[in-house]
């Protein structure tokens, strides 16, 4: 916590955001022997701030700075300010996330390949391949304690909310149905306790018992004494020398002062929103349309996964807030199958919401109210719910614009996230959402019902890798084409979204670039 | 016991994030009296509460819960609110000839406020409601069984995370 770089220290690699992405980053490097100041946009969190309380906790962490919903879409209309339901504080939205670790599949790491070209979408391959990176999976489960083979604790027993699901799946003819793998603890595991399962893991894990860098990554990097982590530092502008070179990193402290931090290399890390934006935001005379944009890629190729809610009303209480709140996943439609009528496939992933958000979530719209809704409200505890997690096809319209009047508090051009659906994406959602309404008759539901997409966890896509400089933002190694002493450290390196919660992969690569950098320096190249 | 500064102002920020109107918050911790507002205006009262009780209707939820999450927008908007209840009455006596506190049926009250769901003064007291009235942590569990904030208690390691029987098959 001690330690402190000096703002004209050109030796230290400044990492923006301290989430999955940067604050493995900076925990990665600090090991190495690798100095790195990291600039989080938000404060800092106790765990005793970690509360059991919905909208109490949606206050503290959630990233509320203006941004503006856009496109054909259901959330422009309820959310108009909210396109993203992610976290701004120490720990990222790995405060948030709720622990499912799935590695992608193979095959959808080169979903142009094994698709080819489909009318509306900009489909790519990635340039790495699973095999690449599964050694850094296995790294990244060991890492954050993913129940499973790579750690070996054992899976979750099935709580109540799956045991309904996966009831009904295995009765439609499921066989995948696993209450793993988690990111989070059945025993304890590296100085974490195990899990209570109070519920409440999108608040914030009050027990640490789910892996977040807020209180893993975060304090081992500080106490290394390499690393120094800046809260409340908003980074907005990053610098470059004459040949091109990224230099420093200038950021707004938590009094509003101008700050600036030299460089020997920059990592942006600030999820597929901020990322993108603080690249265009750095436009200059020798990048005019932003850093790292010789390909005009930065920004596009937003995905948020196509989903949806299914949710049902059992004949007894089913108790869906005790235990993990993802407690169980279906992998069974996961995989790649044409006949479908969609490419790409979907996990099916039990959810549960608390009656605070249950209330508000179930339709924000405006004709969420009346008798029936609250008649079903009045049937919380025998409710059971299940997210749709599917791939979402990479459109280049969607994506992350500056708005041309609004500023922020920082005076920096106000978000604008644009977001339509593929008909893939289109077919995909419907045929889940067909399949959970089966999964919930075949085990007697009273009633089932769709809830419609919230604000979005899952932004990948926008500073996509890609082989050629062309057709993306970074290299293989989250190296961006252009400059060679920047990198993108976060979602927005994704070149597709597959059907599995992004984190693990975030954190498999985060530990493969800080290899990369690593052995880049050892031969003086960085 | 959740009505600090704060967590009402997050509401109020949630709402007008969420597109609602900028109103809202929470006034918890009334005592089974009505806020005072409500009492030195018990007609205007009366008439919101009809309202509140028809947007979300749960008969055994007393009065009080309806009328706290809607102080804070009675504060700020009076006059809106009473001009919207206004409203609402000439659209019931043209439709029923009375207003509308005084028509019996629910189901023609609510085809009522379809028809103006989509107005700000509806939006409002609704968003203000959906928020508040289901924030309340006394209603909770003897209303919906929701049994709120666990972390202190251990968790549902040991009370029933995993007890379902499914035995009605």
């Amino acid at each position: 916590m001690s330690t402190r770089f000096s703002h004209d220290d050109d030796g230290v690699v400044v990492i923006i955001g301290s989430g999955a992405g940067g604050g493995t980053l900076a925990h990665a490097l600090a090991r190495k022997g690798i100095k790195s100041v990291v600039l989080e946009a938000g404060r800092r969190h106790a765990m005793e701030e970690i509360e059991n309380d919905e909208w109490a906790m949606f206050e503290k962490l959630s990233w509320l700075d203006e941004r503006i919903t856009a496109g054909p879409r259901q959330l422009t209309e309820t959310f108009p300010n909210l396109p993203a339901w992610i976290v701004k504080g120490v720990g990222g939205s790995t405060i948030h996330w709720a622990g499912v670790s799935l590695r992608f599949q193979p095959h959808e790491f080169r979903m142009h390949s094994e698709v080819g070209d489909l009318p509306g979408a900009n489909l790519l391959d990635w340039p790495i391949s699973y095999a690449e990176l599964e050694p850094y999976y296995v790294q990244a489960e060991r890492h954050m304690g993913v129940t499973g083979e790579s750690s070996g604790m054992p899976l979750h027993d099935w709580n109540n909310n799956f045991k309904v699901l996966a009831e009904g799946a295995s009765r439609i003819g499921y066989r995948q149905l696993r209450a793993g793998p988690m990111a989070i603890n059945t025993r304890p595991y590296d100085g974490r306790a195990s899990c209570m399962q109070a519920g409440f893991c999108m608040q914030g894990c009050r027990f640490g018992a789910k892996w977040s860098t807020m209180y893993t990554d975060i304090p081992r990097a500080e106490a290394t004494g390499l690393c120094e982590v800046r809260p409340n530092a908003m980074a907005l502008r990053i610098e470059h020398n004459d040949a091109g070179r990224v230099n420093a990193v200038v950021y707004a402290d938590g009094d509003g002062n101008l700050q600036r931090q030299r460089a020997r290399a920059v990592c942006v890390a600030g999820n597929s929103i901020e990322s993108p934006r603080l690249l265009l935001n750095s436009h200059s005379s020798l990048f005019p349309d932003g850093l790292a944009n010789s390909s005009g890629q930065v920004g596009r190729n937003y995905m948020t996964h196509a989903t949806a809610c299914v949710f049902a009303e059992m004949p007894k209480p089913v108790n869906m807030h005790r235990g993990t709140t993802f407690a169980g996943i279906i992998s069974d439609e996961a995989g790649l199958d044409r006949s479908r009528g969609f490419v790409g496939g979907y996990t099916l992933e039990v959810i549960s919401l608390g009656i605070p958000f249950f209330a508000k979530f179930m339709d924000p719209g405006q004709g969420g109210w009346g008798r029936d809704y609250a008649g079903i409200l009045e049937k919380y505890d025998h409710l059971s719910g299940v997210w749709i997690c599917g791939e979402d096809l990479p459109m280049e319209e969607n994506g992350i614009r500056l708005h041309d009047r609004r500023r922020d508090q920082y005076g920096l051009p106000v978000p604008i996230v644009y977001k339509g659906d593929h008909p893939n994406d289109e077919a995909l959602r419907r045929h889940g959402q067909q399949q959970a309404r089966r999964c919930y008759e075949a085990v007697e539901a009273v009633r089932v019902f769709d809830v419609p997409d919230f604000p979005t966890s899952h932004n990948v896509g926008t500073n996509r890798m890609s082989a050629r400089p062309a057709d993306g933002v970074v290299n293989r190694f989250g190296q961006t084409h252009d400059i060679d002493n920047l990198f993108v450290s976060d979602g927005s390196q994704f070149t597709s979204s597959g059907a599995e919660n992004p984190t693990l992969t975030i954190v498999a690569l985060a530990l493969r670039q800080a290899d990369h950098i690593a052995e880049r320096m050892t031969r003086g190249e960085l | 016991m959740t009505a600090s500064p704060r967590v009402t102002l997050s509401r109020r920020r949630f709402l007008s994030l969420t597109g609602a109107l900028a109103a809202g918050g929470l006034a918890l911790g009334a005592t089974g009296l009505w806020p005072r507002w409500a009492r030195a205006e018990s007609a205007l009262a009366r008439r919101l509460l009809r309202l509140g009780r028809d947007i979300y209707p749960h008969e055994s939820i007393e009065d009080r819960y309806y009328l706290a999450p809607l102080t804070p927008l009675l504060e700020a908007r009076r006059d809106e609110i009473a001009a919207g209840l206004d409203d609402l009455d000439r659209r019931a006596r043209a439709a029923h000839g009375r207003d509308y506190g005084e028509i019996e049926g629910a189901a023609e009250r609510e085809a009522l406020l379809r028809e103006i769901q989509s107005s700000d003064f509806f939006q409002a007291v609704r968003g203000a409601l959906v928020v508040g009235l289901y924030n309340t942590p006394e209603l909770w569990e003897p209303h919906f069984g929701y049994q709120g904030s666990s972390w202190e208690q251990g968790g549902y390691l040991n009370r029933g995370y995993n007890d379902l029987v499914i035995d009605w098959l």
